[in-house]
């Protein structure tokens, strides 16, 4: 990657850096949770973006890393260190469970994921004695980090998110994703070990989305299985990638800060319509923009051959 | 094994519910030189491939590639130790470019590798379209990136599966002529092809597939003239009158 190409991001980076001095308590919150989105949404680019496997239960990792945050914030760990236990345990859920479920392709592999989701729902509702059930986990204010250091935190997950697949995409490992994409068995033919790359890669897109989990159980200070084990937060997920660019760096955060900026500006005053509206955004996306906004860049314009010679 | 065997095929079965796809297939390929298969459409020619380089692992009996047994092992594995193929239909990766589509059977992730896949694709006149996408290529040049593909690990077997179907002239001489020339260097390949003038000028010796089995192996005029191949291709009656007007 060159220096050029990097530039945009570190200028993002540097002014969401500086924007807790200029910014409202509200304006810091709905940011913090574009940051949010970002470092899901990237999450999620990783394995679904990179190999093609579709996942439609990605925030079980969010919903486990919020779970163990809270718990572990509640036993008495500093919340930073909650984070990184959140990461760490969605990382150990998410290792073996990849290599059961990697073996599926296509739907299969989507409800798959689907039905995790659902499971994780299912055990923070009935493991009552746990997880207060229902009820949901309150968080007592006073162990809770503040709203600039929650900030703070998720611009780091969002950074490191971004990194992460910028590293892969112009790695080895993001070369053999992408083949995988392509061809599976193909891919498998040329020496790719299709299994452990792909193993891999669900493996850490889980640690973001378990530690985003932490900080958003701390932000909101509240937590239940309805929140956070939610399917329409995976949706989003799905919609801010395929809008900006699947399998690209910076297509997600396109995808993000558009998504988030239209939720921000139709929620308040049409409760109902914006939902209607991710719906219509979804379809217009299939129709007419199938590789996202990011293949509308010029530099981004495939390069058509001329016939080669003796072609016909 | 005879020692000059590369690749050894020992009794292999393959069923598809009631269907015997591969019935009691034996062969060698031997080392160093061009191996062809034969046979009518639906005779297992690409069943046996695909059993060979490990896609499908439903099967039975024996593989040895170089004296060790390879059935059974994932394709990369299959790979790692020097069996490399093409597909009966073009595989490139469409929306990776075409050097990309190289590098990935590279080993490794370096300039070295880099500089092997340019060079290949500088050999065949396809290094001003190493930033296009595979899918933008005509059919023929994918075929050829396909099959510039395998060579980047430097295999010892390579299984050609009717690599010149669908290629124009030009192209397919191309092809033709590196198959050669790696032949030259040592490269040994198993081909399947249904262009007997190809098979007749390019394989030292040929094997002929019917129903799951092989019905003849010899040099190609040995198999040409044989009566169970006759019958295989055109019906008993057909190799009969041919029999007779020699």
């Amino acid at each position: 990657m060159s220096l050029k190409s990097i530039a945009p991001g570190i200028v993002l980076a540097l002014l969401a850096v500086a924007a807790p001095a200029m910014a409202s308590d509200y304006q810091l919150l709905f940011l913090l949770q574009l940051l949010m989105m970002i470092a899901l949404a990237q999450s999620w680019n990783l394995i679904s973006g990179m190999t093609g496997y579709v996942s439609l239960g990605h925030t079980a990792f969010f919903g486990v890393g919020a779970y163990a945050g809270a718990l572990l914030l509640q036993w008495g760990f500093p919340w930073w260190l909650a984070i990184f236990k959140g990461a760490g345990i969605a990382l150990l859920v998410a290792a073996p469970l990849g290599v059961l479920t990697l073996r599926l392709r296509g739907p299969y592999f989507a409800i798959a994921m689907l039905g995790l989701n659902e499971i994780g729902r299912l055990v923070a509702t009935l493991w009552v004695d746990l997880t207060q059930g229902g009820d949901g986990i309150p968080l007592s204010p006073a162990r809770l980090p503040t709203l600039l250091q929650n900030y703070y935190t998720m611009l780091t997950l969002a950074v490191l998110a971004t990194s992460l697949i910028a590293w892969v995409r112009y790695n080895r490992l993001g070369l053999e994703l992408r083949a995988i994409r392509e061809d599976e068995e193909a891919a498998e033919m040329v020496g790719v070990n299709t299994t452990r790359n792909k193993v891999i890669a669900f493996a850490l897109s889980a640690v973001i989305p378990g530690a985003a989990g932490a900080v958003y159980a701390f932000y909101t200070s509240y937590i239940d299985p309805v929140s956070v084990f939610a399917p329409a937060l995976n949706i989003q997920m799905i919609v801010m990638v395929l809008l900006g660019g699947s399998g690209t760096v910076w297509g997600p955060v396109i995808g993000a800060v558009l998504v988030r900026t239209l939720h921000e500006l139709t929620w308040a005053q049409f409760p109902a319509l914006h939902l209607a509206l991710l719906g219509v955004l979804i379809v217009a996306i299939v129709l007419f923009l199938p590789k996202g906004i990011l293949s509308l860049a010029p530099w981004r314009r495939r390069v058509r051959p001329d016939r080669a010679p003796g072609s016909p | 094994m005879t020692a000059a065997a590369l690749l050894e095929v020992r009794d292999v079965h393959r069923d598809f519910g009631g269907v015997h796809a591969l019935s009691g297939v034996t062969l060698q390929v031997a080392r160093g030189r061009i191996t062809g298969m034969i046979g009518p459409n639906g005779s297992g020619k690409t069943t046996l491939f695909q059993v060979v380089s490990g896609i499908d692992r439903g099967a039975t009996g024996q593989v040895f590639l170089d004296g060790e047994p390879i059935l059974g092992l994932r394709p990369s594995q299959i790979y790692q130790r020097g069996l490399a193929r093409t597909f009966q239909l073009s595989r490139v990766f469409p929306q990776l470019t075409v050097l990309e589509n190289l590098m990935v059977a590279g080993h490794r992730h370096d300039r070295a590798v880099r500089e092997r896949a340019i060079g290949l694709l500088e050999k065949v006149g396809l290094r001003e379209y190493s930033a296009v996408a595979g899918s933008d290529l005509s059919y023929g040049q994918q075929r050829l990136v396909e099959f510039l593909r395998v060579l980047m690990s430097d295999p010892a077997l390579i299984l050609l599966d009717e690599p010149a179907a669908g290629v124009n002239p030009t192209l397919r001489n191309t092809l033709w002529d590196m198959v050669r020339h790696l032949n030259g260097q040592g490269t040994t390949f198993f081909v399947i092809e249904h262009d007997m003038g190809v098979i007749a000028d390019l394989c030292d010796d040929v094997y002929v597939l019917s129903e799951g089995q092989v019905i003849a192996h010899g040099d190609f005029e040995t198999v040409r003239g044989n009566d169970t191949v006759l019958a295989a291709y055109f019906g008993k009656t057909a190799a009969h009158r041919g029999t007779e007007n020699d």
